[in-house]
């Protein structure tokens, strides 16, 4: 049995940075990831196959940041404590912030490939988690890189 | 193309705060006790309404089977009504949010297709037994009236009901509509860039 306070510590940051890729926007990544660990925690002791756990996760993750567009307020905002704690949040490096809103501006789908890469998970799995082959993956991981690149030398000049 | 951009070192360094897990299963038990409570409560409501019909046919004893027949549509009407909320609930199955992407949004562009028929259909039939509910129901009555009063009757309750349908379901099936429409159009936005 899997425990729900071992995976949270091992994929909330993952998941977040999933979320951060897909939104830019620091609170409301927060949420999307609070919400993805609630269905996490709802469907846990239903949850079998425990090799595939990253792919899981991750396959909730992305689908809850794809249904975002559809509810603005269906989950009322939960206030936790540590939010404070965020607000004091250093400086990030405005390259770091310059990736992410890169990453944000891209197609929604490509974001979720873009931010599974970059989370080091390997081709096979993300194409798992999206649905597409594993060719088109490879294929679409170039290219966006390239997009991305692009992006950053045309910043630096 | 410039490899030198490490993309992935850029990456990890974002990182926030885990919230402590126990303030969100805290959270979570919180969140189902008030989606429970909604659900109570509407269907409540709608199970009080029927039961004070049924209780007006006890203590009344309505001799036309008009006034039966008008006191069955609604209740009909309203269990209707019930029905479809609830079953709007369940059209997510559980495990739907564990699918891959792909799969993910045709099961929900086929949901929001299921919900925009349903929502329609479920509206009409609601209205049109509930109008001829209350038709039938006031017969019984009205016509121990004085034939003025029961033209009154009868008038008012007919505008009230014309008013309902002309104005306010479409008005209500317009808006159900356009949110649908709107999501929908973005889902299938979505499923394209799977291609």
């Amino acid at each position: 049995m899997l425990l729900f306070e071992e995976i949270y510590k091992s994929y909330w940051q993952k998941i977040f940075r999933l979320c951060m890729g897909y939104v830019n926007d620091h609170s409301l990544a927060q949420d999307l990831t609070q919400e993805t660990f609630i269905i996490v925690w709802q469907q846990l002791p239903k949850f079998r196959d425990e090799a595939n756990i990253g792919t899981w996760i991750f396959r909730i993750a992305s689908n809850n940041c794809l249904r975002q567009i559809e509810k603005q307020s269906r989950f009322p905002k939960v206030d936790l404590p540590l939010n404070l704690a965020e607000e004091k949040h250093p400086n990030i490096e405005p390259q770091i912030k310059f990736l992410y809103k890169c990453i944000a501006e891209l197609p929604e789908i490509e974001r979720i490939i873009i931010s599974l890469e970059l989370e080091d998970i390997k081709q096979a799995e993300i194409a798992k988690i999206v649905g597409l082959s594993e060719a088109n993956i490879r294929v679409k991981i170039h290219r966006i890189k390239e997009k991305l690149t692009q992006k950053f030398t045309n910043h630096e000049r | 193309m410039s490899d030198n951009i490490n993309f992935k070192d850029l990456w990890n360094k974002q990182i926030s705060i885990a919230p402590n897990p126990d303030n969100l299963i805290f959270e979570i038990k919180k969140l189902k006790k008030s989606n429970l409570k909604k659900l109570v409560l509407t269907n409540l409501l709608l199970i009080a309404t029927s039961v004070s019909i049924i209780l007006i046919w006890m203590y009344f004893q309505p001799q036309l089977l008009s006034t039966k027949i008008g006191i069955l549509l609604i209740i009909l009407a309203m269990v209707i009504f019930l029905f479809a909320y609830n079953e709007s609930y369940s059209l997510f199955k559980n495990n739907m949010n564990s699918q891959s992407n792909s799969d993910y949004l045709k099961d929900l562009l086929a949901i929001k297709a299921k919900q925009k028929f349903m929502g329609k259909t479920i509206l009409n039939l609601y209205f049109i037994l509930l109008s001829s509910g209350i038709g039938l129901y006031m017969y019984e009555y009205t016509s121990r009236m004085k034939p003025l009063w029961a033209i009154i009757t009868y008038g008012i309750t007919s505008i009230w009901i014309l008013y309902n349908w002309f104005y306010l379901r479409p008005k209500q099936i317009k808006k159900q509509k356009v949110k649908l429409d709107e999501i929908i159009s973005k889902f299938e936005m979505l499923n394209m860039q799977l291609k």
